[in-house]
């Protein structure tokens, strides 16, 4: 970025550079407080074993996590009253005893014992794990359909010659302009009376198997296709529906994977949609799930905090290892 | 002689090749509709019918267990008479404020990590997790921050004696709404700064080496460079994130415990149409609120469609 073209002493320079780094570190780094922080507290929240106040008047606050009673399964009043408990159906153990003198003075009042039990009551009262396998039922279902549904449909738009094609393109192109909440209600309606999908997985699959804006983007996709190659493929007389699987699909596999992350995404974190179709417990998503913990534990925020970290933490570390694709495929549908 | 059936042959001939060339097009024109057909059964039931039964139910008193009845304009009467749906017209106004400070902070995000530090991948990565967290689990996450008088901000601030009372982020009618658009924003942030940033890293590097030599200074040199170059993602950004403040809901619901705020402080047009469709059951009413808020969000939609529209004419694209 620095264009200076000044004859300046390579200490001047060095110094120069040194305090204009730092400048960026410190902005980047006050940022990612402001990012991470809520995070770091919800975590914090999540093992804290008691109700008192992180940050108290006068005192320090107690934000370092030491372990404190650690252990999973049944057993948790027997070893809060003895230390200890080990049974066949579970393990605990008070650590406490054992880390505080290893503390040094200065340190120990900012530190409290963590304990995974908030984690543990989580686990046994709701059921995340249908939650997650529901959510991910539904994701990846509304994926398959919509990759099918647009690529099949993107490939006469951009490749073929027939009547009607732009006319329908615009058609396609025009719904877009519309916000699916003018469609909510009669949607519901058809999904609901004369569908019956109601509390079903597929009443959350089925209404979005086409995506409009997926047409598009695969349509662009497709675009950049030379069509030497689908017509010398139809001189050797391959069906459409072939040269659609065989050269086109493996071609537009970046697009493909932008519009997957996108719908797996979006269906993922769906919301209203559930909320308006699912009455059964057992078939809620994990955005429904989240938003009803808080009433499954009125007045115990530890436990719906533990139940956020479970509910969050997956998903950031498949963001993590799928990061360059999620990246490179938002940048990519934008361009268009 | 022998010129005329060679006429008449050639004739055949030329209506042989224009029956198959017929035969063909139809063919094509079959091939062409089968590809479509499945994306359109989909987007005929779920959204060309229900497009044109929501302008119908529009007009109806319809409530889901009873058959509708036509009122004409009886529920748009009722509705420009309906204090809450000004209240939810003005908040869903007030939301757009969080249009400009995203993009001002967005840009100034991507201004930053556009640069060669090490480490800066980190950041960015970590800029973006907020976009991948749900709308729902953030809400959570921030009902933990906002909170009285332990939360994050509340418990540091009277700790450090900087507030002798805790604000009341979610529990006083003026902030309320102003509460839930931090988080909107806080949220939007890393995901359209990873779009201003492939959008800077397309500006030549040229212009600012000549901006320079021209003794412009680094301030100078972004408004007049950068700006002006990404100023189509700029315009992108602009509409799709007004669209979305238009239509935010799920903030509203979890941060509000499905209530729409104190004194229905934080009602928007989208929650207004939630409760009165869902809650009440008053479809027809409800279908009002929706072609409102329709042709509200229509004039952002239209920039949006010639946007995405003259895209299409760019010649092939990369992805």
């Amino acid at each position: 970025m620095t264009a200076h073209s000044r004859s300046d002493s390579p200490w001047r320079r060095r110094l120069r550079r040194w305090t204009e780094n730092s400048f960026w570190y410190t902005i980047m780094i006050a940022f990612a407080l402001v990012t991470a922080l809520p995070f770091l507290w919800t975590a914090l929240m999540s093992v804290r074993p008691n109700s008192a106040n992180i940050f108290r008047v006068n005192q320090a606050p107690q934000i370092l996590p030491i372990p404190g009673m650690i252990g999973w399964g049944e057993g948790l009043r027997i070893a809060q009253a003895e230390g200890s408990y080990s049974g066949p159906n579970g393990f605990w153990r008070n650590f406490e005893p054992e880390i505080t003198p290893l503390l040094s003075d200065e340190l120990r009042p900012f530190t409290f014992p963590a304990t995974t039990a908030n984690y543990y009551r989580v686990w046994t009262d709701v059921n995340l794990p249908r939650y997650f396998v529901n959510s991910f039922v539904v994701a990846f279902w509304v994926v398959v359909l919509q990759l099918i549904t647009s690529s099949l449909a993107a490939y006469p738009l951009s490749k073929m010659q027939f009547r009607g094609r732009d006319a329908i393109f615009y058609l396609i192109l025009a719904t877009i302009i519309f916000p699916d909440q003018l469609t909510l209600i009669p949607t519901f309606i058809i999904s609901v009376q004369v569908l019956g999908l109601a509390d079903t997985l597929q009443g959350l699959v089925i209404p979005f198997g086409a995506n409009a804006f997926g047409i598009f983007l695969l349509r662009q996709t497709y675009q950049s296709i030379p069509n030497e190659l689908i017509e010398s493929a139809r001189i050797d007389g391959a069906s459409e529906l072939l040269i659609w699987w065989r050269i086109l699909l493996p071609l537009i596999r970046p697009g493909l994977a932008t519009l997957a992350i996108f719908s797996f995404v979006g269906s993922w974190n769906s919301f209203l949609w559930p909320l308006l179709m699912l009455r059964d417990q057992s078939m809620y998503t994990l955005p429904i799930g989240l938003a009803f913990l808080e009433g499954a534990f009125t007045g115990n925020l530890r436990t719906v905090a533990a139940g956020v970290m479970v509910a969050t933490v997956p998903i950031i570390i498949v963001f993590l290892i799928f990061q360059r694709q999620f990246i490179r495929g938002l940048s990519g549908a934008v361009k268009g | 002689m022998s010129a005329v059936p060679a006429k008449a042959k050639l004739d055949d001939l030329a209506l042989e090749l224009k029956r198959g060339r017929r035969r063909r097009s139809i063919r094509k024109y079959l091939t062409a509709y089968g590809f479509l057909a499945p994306a359109f059964v989909f987007l005929i039931v779920f959204l060309f019918i229900p497009l044109v039964i929501s302008i119908y139910l529009s007009f109806t008193d319809y409530k889901l267990l009873t058959a509708p009845n036509w009122v004409g304009l009886g529920n748009y009467e009722k509705l420009f008479q309906d204090p809450l749906f000004w209240r939810g017209l003005r908040n869903s106004f007030i939301y757009l404020i969080a249009t400009p400070i995203l993009i001002a902070l967005s840009i100034s995000l991507a201004i930053v990590v556009n640069r060669a530090l090490k480490g800066v991948y980190i950041f960015r990565t970590l800029y973006y997790i907020p976009a991948v967290t749900s709308v729902v689990a953030v809400g959570m996450i921030f009902e933990f921050v906002f909170a009285e008088p332990s939360g994050l901000i509340n418990g540091l601030l009277l700790s450090l004696g900087v507030i002798q009372r805790p604000i009341n982020f979610l529990t006083h009618p003026d902030s309320t709404l102003i509460s839930i658009m931090l988080v909107t924003i806080w949220r939007g942030i890393g995901f359209y700064m990873i779009i201003f940033l492939s959008a800077l890293q397309a500006v030549p590097e040229e212009l600012y080496e000549a901006a320079a030599i021209d003794g412009a200074n680094k301030l100078q040199q972004h408004w007049h460079i950068t700006v002006p170059g990404i100023r189509p993602s700029i315009v992108f950004v602009a509409i799709i994130s007004s669209i979305s403040a238009l239509k935010v809901f799920e903030e509203i619901w979890v941060m509000t415990n499905g209530t729409g705020g104190v004194l229905d402080s934080a009602l928007t047009l989208m929650f207004y149409l939630y409760r009165q469709g869902f809650i009440f059951l008053e479809m027809g009413y409800a279908a009002a609120i929706a072609v409102v808020f329709a042709v509200i969000t229509l004039v952002f939609s239209i920039m949006n469609f010639r946007y995405l529209e003259r895209n299409t004419h760019d010649g092939p694209q990369q992805i």
